[in-house]
């Protein structure tokens, strides 16, 4: 069985500007939902969300912040690995959601700088790190999980030693319109796997890995074992409990272990009433027995929704947790959802546990699902 | 290391206008071609609230994957999880994302935006709509990355064929026309239409008995024009026998290119093609050996003044003669 070292970890979320400050702020169970700062709050019912503060000032929206984020999460990556802002003829894949769509609104409607160029992130990457194979992924909410499916691909045929796999998003204001049209009653908070929980809240954020066919020198900070991605084919907008349990089986498959062997599952957990009882069907599924073995958190009750970058977010704190030896509690919890009976959730606060292997959940809009395992550098 | 898996392309749809066969993209255009219309070529039904990008995705999708035997009247012939689906498009729901924030602002209120464009506001719309027509359980990706997206598509459907994730790719690059694309790109010309390959292990449309049009080659990613020739040549013994440029006559005259090879620029009969360059310069070189034409051929995008350009190189299904 294959295993890629990841010898370089970057990200920045609401609650941390670096891998390290994330895993603090999740393991003292700070929460990074505020007031609305970028869009105009009068003409919304919500008006909350989970954002990055990388705006020039207060209510003041500007054109290419997820670029920043992304930019930013490399660069960190990068230094982590110990190598030089040099990405020439290293494959950069790139997982996201919204892309650039945010600021494509901001041209269009209030005549801030944009052009065509910016709609994919290779421009800014070339500019930074002189990169030149560079790859947009917009796949909703699983894709750096895919993006990391597609850069383990490409160490296992031998076509790249090296990758730099990244999820980035910031939110749209036609997403968050859309989401305050459907929403009703708008959710306060972000609820992971609560019988009570309301939907979900967007958040914003970027996180990127370096990834290496062998180790050279470097401690690895762990090694990714195997990522499954496929699509329910199903339906557009609610999951399919059987397209999920499909893909966390050949994940395990992939990563040649067994549901017993897994000591976590970083959930996928937006909040939403059926993408929570759909995940959680399917872990009941694969898991069978053995589902009380793994402990299981998320960090969305405290990151919000961060889409294409989530999957990825999940994978980086799941390396650290291992390092440390305590997982992260999923926050706010309160009468957990009935189709996680028998889970063993990590509730209110951090748990220490040695982690040896986890699973990472990530799915997204139109039924793409995208399952990582990773193992600790031991 | 796995033994390398050979790809080859078994099915070609087209929905760009005035042309309907792969041959009829090798020869000089008609003026004046009519739009495509989704609905005559599929029929109403599944076109309701779907965008324009989709509804063209729809049309050539449905022509691909019959023309490579994979859809008959029963539906699929091969297990839905044995098909990936990978879509490029730059601008498909760019015109959705602009108008309802424009709305928005206009009412001062989200009671005026339809819950119906919640789907198209998100970027992988198109491929995740194709999956669940056709019943596509296999990896979907939706590539949005600019000029070279076409044929980025097509080397990551050989890349997810290579990893033995599917067995073939429906391949999809569809881009429409309208006031938002045309102010963002500046073009006076931009293209409203599709097209789509299926992408096959060869090994496996063997077995199946399925018609090989062309065969996938080294395909690459590098800074600009010229450096891209020069690398896809490095591969090859034989100079082109046609290469599909990025636009504007920038691979004429390029040492790597023969004294007959034929250069094909498709940018100058349909405008701003954008992502869809790529995967109808694939279709472009399936018509190139449908008449026994010599390859390899090389397919090219993305300019100098793009963050890279894209290039794939093509062979023959009997071989380079």
């Amino acid at each position: 069985m294959s295993r890629w070292p990841v010898t370089g970890v970057g990200a920045v979320t609401s609650i941390g500007s670096d891998p390290d400050e994330l895993f603090a702020a999740l393991c003292a169970g700070r929460s990074g939902l505020g007031r609305l700062r970028g869009f105009n709050r009068s003409w919304y019912n919500a008006d909350r969300l989970y954002e990055v503060d990388n705006r020039p000032a207060p209510g003041m929206d500007v054109t290419g912040r997820a670029t920043a984020l992304l930019l930013d999460a490399v660069g960190q990556a990068l230094r982590d690995a110990g190598r030089e802002e040099d990405l020439s003829a290293l494959p950069v894949l790139i997982g996201t959601g919204l892309r650039e769509l945010r600021s494509l609104e901001l041209w269009w409607r209030d005549g801030q700088s944009f052009d065509s160029a910016g709609m994919h992130f290779g421009t800014a990457l070339r500019r930074r790190f002189g990169a030149d194979d560079t790859h947009t992924i917009s796949n909703a909410c699983s894709a750096s999980l895919y993006a990391l499916a597609l850069g383990t691909d490409l160490l296992e045929l031998g076509d790249a030693d090296t990758v730099v796999v990244a999820g980035v998003d910031v939110i749209t204001e036609s997403m968050f319109g859309l989401s305050d049209r459907l929403q009703l009653d708008p959710p306060d908070r972000l609820r992971p796997f609560d019988r009570e929980r309301k939907g979900t809240v967007m958040g914003e954020g970027a996180a990127a890995v370096v990834l290496q066919r062998e180790a050279t020198g470097r401690d690895a900070r762990g090694f990714v074992r195997g990522v499954a991605v496929n699509c329910d084919a199903y339906h557009a907008t609610a999951p399919d409990p059987e397209g999920i349990a499909r893909a966390v089986t050949d994940a395990h498959h992939r990563a040649g272990v067994k549901p017993q062997d897994v000591d976590l599952v970083m959930v996928h957990g937006t909040g939403t009433p059926l993408n929570d009882a759909a995940e959680a069907t399917a872990l009941a599924e694969v898991f069978g027995e053995h589902v009380g073995s793994p402990l299981m958190t998320g960090i969305k009750s405290m990151t919000g929704h961060t889409s294409g970058a989530s999957g990825l977010l999940s994978l980086i704190v799941a390396l650290h947790a291992m390092r440390e030896g305590r997982v992260p509690p999923l926050t706010g919890l309160g009468e957990a959802a009935l189709e996680t009976d028998g889970f063993r959730l990590v509730r209110d606060e951090t748990a220490a546990s040695e982690v040896t292997l986890a699973q990472i959940d990530a799915f997204g809009f139109g039924g793409i699902n995208a399952v990582a395992l990773v193992e600790a550098a031991r | 290391m796995s033994i390398r898996v050979s790809t080859a392309v078994t099915g070609v749809g087209l929905a760009v206008p005035g042309a309907m066969s792969p041959e009829d993209l090798i020869d000089s255009a008609p003026a004046d071609a009519e739009p495509v219309s989704p609905a005559a070529r599929v029929g109403n039904k599944g076109l309701r609230y779907k965008d324009r990008a989709t509804q063209l995705a729809l049309v050539c999708a449905h022509e691909a994957l019959r023309d490579a035997g994979l859809l008959g009247p029963e539906g699929l012939t091969v297990p839905g999880e044995t098909i990936a689906v990978l879509v490029a498009s730059n601008y498909g729901n760019a015109d959705t994302v602009c108008s309802v924030t424009e709305t928005i602002a206009a009412e001062g209120a989200t009671s005026g935006i339809s819950p119906m464009d919640t789907p198209n506001a998100s970027s992988n719309v198109i491929a995740s709509t194709l999956a669940i027509k056709y019943g596509l359980r296999g990896p979907n990706l939706m590539v949005c990355n600019g000029p070279t997206s076409g044929l980025d598509a097509v080397r990551w459907a050989t890349g997810v064929i290579g990893a033995r994730r599917a067995d073939r790719a429906l391949v999809v690059a569809t881009e429409p026309d309208n006031a938002v694309v045309r102010r963002l790109t500046g073009a006076d010309r931009v293209v409203d239409g599709a097209a789509a390959l299926v992408v096959e292990n060869q090994a496996v449309a063997v077995m199946r008995g399925a018609d090989r049009r062309a065969v996938l080659g080294p395909a690459l990613r590098v800074h600009g024009v010229q450096e891209c020739l020069r690398r896809l040549g490095e591969r090859q013994q034989n100079p082109p026998g046609a290469c599909f440029g990025p636009g504007g006559d920038v691979v004429e005259g390029s040492p790597v290119l023969g004294a007959d090879t034929v250069c094909h620029e498709l940018g100058d009969r349909w405008g701003e093609l954008s992502a869809v360059l790529g995967v109808l310069q694939c279709a472009g070189a399936v018509g190139w050996f449908a008449r026994g034409g010599a390859g390899p051929v090389y397919a090219l995008a993305g300019h100098d003044g793009d963050d890279a350009t894209a290039g794939l190189t093509l062979l023959p299904p009997g071989g380079v003669r």
